[in-house]
């Protein structure tokens, strides 16, 4: 079995920044047989190598592997089903005492909520949120995006649910998406508390946290870009074009889809929003170093920049 | 020539030469030491940001060296006495198809055992162990404090180590 305080020096001597060697020193001393624990956990720590997983996102799929692609979703509908057979004894249990209304609105449409605690939520187009007419401090994010400007109380914090996810406010303003694929928080002031009864990761100010299919992440974020849409406009940094092509759709009301390669692309700056879209694609596409095409009732974003008589008048 | 490292060693070659011996040098602790001062000398390093923690960071390899080609003789000679009176596999052939099954179904389990610890243990532990940063700069990223992070390495740790004995003896 695995030396637990060996184990425990494993972790400490491995972090880069290590460096009291001193105290190290002191176990080894106490025992002769620390040093060979040690030694045979660090042998086997290197041995990890050849089943880690290198890249620190999940693996492309081949489509010819059925194996993983199975594997993958199945977990889900379990987790899934878990989490259905939860919200169905609760919902039981709230019906009786609460009074949840639901509010949708349509691509391309935006509507503002104040709570009765002097809580706002701005709702992007797109998007189904759920209230509760007796209890403030209560919102869910079903789909879509929203901004949260909450007024804090140590007392009685504000949570929004996302799936299985819970948001905790810390007196704050920001700002969540939520699709099929992933949920993205955003947080301008203040602190919020990511799942605080199990992972319990605090974002601050200028903090983001993504959740999708190659797992949790947490970076840095422009306050100054968190919910920007609320003034027309996006921004980004190194945001991958397949999210900016559904949050442009969800504001403007289009609808957008990409190509892959178009999507897997990369874009950093800011975006102005534009009711038209002919006008806001021939602006948008190039800055992305794309191009928009009508395609039906929608616009498809495909890679490179706009041919010679390529363009939307063609 | 002589650096800043090589004046921090001297000043620290008792310390030093305890250190090896506690991690198991025995007699040997004498030469290693020589053998890092030679390697000192050899090369200048230019300037170390924290040099004893480096001095300290390299008597630990050194140590960490011996006993993994230690271990790998012994298993040689093990595999030798076992393999003996069997076929021996030519060690110039590629991977075979059959081995990269195995490694990619091994890499499958090992993907598995690091998502059901939960999102937070696994992206600590790949921050960590695969991206190599330190526990003081995933505890700021995360807003957690460093004992979190260090029982969240621990715990994955200890399921990685137990995955990998088991495919060892599987």
């Amino acid at each position: 079995m695995i030396n637990e305080e060996a184990l425990g020096w494993v972790v400490r001597t491995r972090d880069p920044d290590f460096a009291d060697w001193d105290a190290f020193t002191a176990w080894l001393e106490a025992d002769r047989a620390h040093a060979s624990a040690y030694d045979a956990l660090m042998l086997a720590d290197s041995e990890l190598d050849s089943i880690l997983p290198s890249e620190p996102v999940a693996m492309p799929v081949a489509a010819n592997d059925p194996g993983l692609r199975t594997r993958r979703p199945l977990r889900w509908i379990g987790g899934g089903a878990i989490a259905a057979a939860l919200v169905a004894t609760v919902s039981i249990a709230v019906l009786n005492r609460s009074d949840i209304y639901s509010v949708t609105t349509r691509p391309g449409e935006t509507r503002v909520i104040a709570l009765d605690d002097g809580t706002t939520v701005e709702l992007n187009g797109g998007t189904t949120m759920r209230f509760d007419r007796k209890d403030a401090r209560f919102a869910a994010l079903d789909t879509g995006e929203a901004a949260f400007t909450v007024r804090h109380d140590e007392a009685n914090p504000f949570r929004v649910t996302v799936g299985d996810t819970v948001f905790e406010d810390a007196g704050t303003v920001f700002n969540i998406v939520h699709t099929d694929a992933a949920t993205r928080i955003g947080v301008s002031e203040g602190k919020v508390i990511y799942n605080p009864q199990a992972e319990a990761i605090a974002l601050r100010a200028g903090r983001a946290l993504a959740e999708d299919a190659q797992g949790l992440r947490v970076m840095d974020i422009a306050p100054a870009a968190v919910a920007s849409w609320r003034q027309g406009r996006l921004v980004y940094a190194n945001a991958a074009v397949g999210d900016i092509s559904q949050d442009i759709g969800r504001s403007l009301g289009v609808t957008l889809t990409a190509t892959p390669g178009a999507r897997a692309m990369r874009f950093t700056g800011t975006i102005r929003l534009d009711r038209d879209p002919a006008l806001f694609f021939a602006q948008a596409a190039p800055l992305m170093g794309l191009t928009a095409v009508r395609r039906g009732d929608g616009w498809l974003l495909q890679e490179g920049p706009t041919k010679e008589g390529n363009g939307p008048q063609s | 020539m002589a650096t800043g490292l090589s004046a921090i060693f001297m000043a620290n070659r008792a310390a030093l030469l305890r250190f090896l011996r506690a991690r198991g040098a025995g007699e040997d602790a004498e030469d290693l030491l020589q053998d890092m001062w030679m390697k000192l000398e050899a090369k200048d390093l230019g300037p170390v940001s924290d040099p004893l923690p480096y001095l300290y960071r390299m008597a630990n390899n050194l140590m960490l060296d011996r006993y993994r080609s230690a271990t790998r003789r012994e298993r040689r000679e093990q595999d030798w006495a076992e393999g003996a009176g069997g076929v021996m596999a030519d060690p110039t052939e590629d991977i075979a198809v059959d081995d990269r099954m195995v490694l990619n179904e091994q890499l499958d389990q090992a993907r598995a055992v690091l998502r059901d610890l939960g999102p937070r243990v696994e992206m600590v532990f790949r921050r960590f162990r695969i991206e190599g940063v330190g526990q003081r700069v995933i505890a700021d990223e995360l807003g957690v404090s460093l004992t979190t992070v260090e029982k969240d390495l621990q715990k994955a740790y200890r399921a990685m180590l137990m995955l990998k004995q088991k495919l060892d003896t599987e």
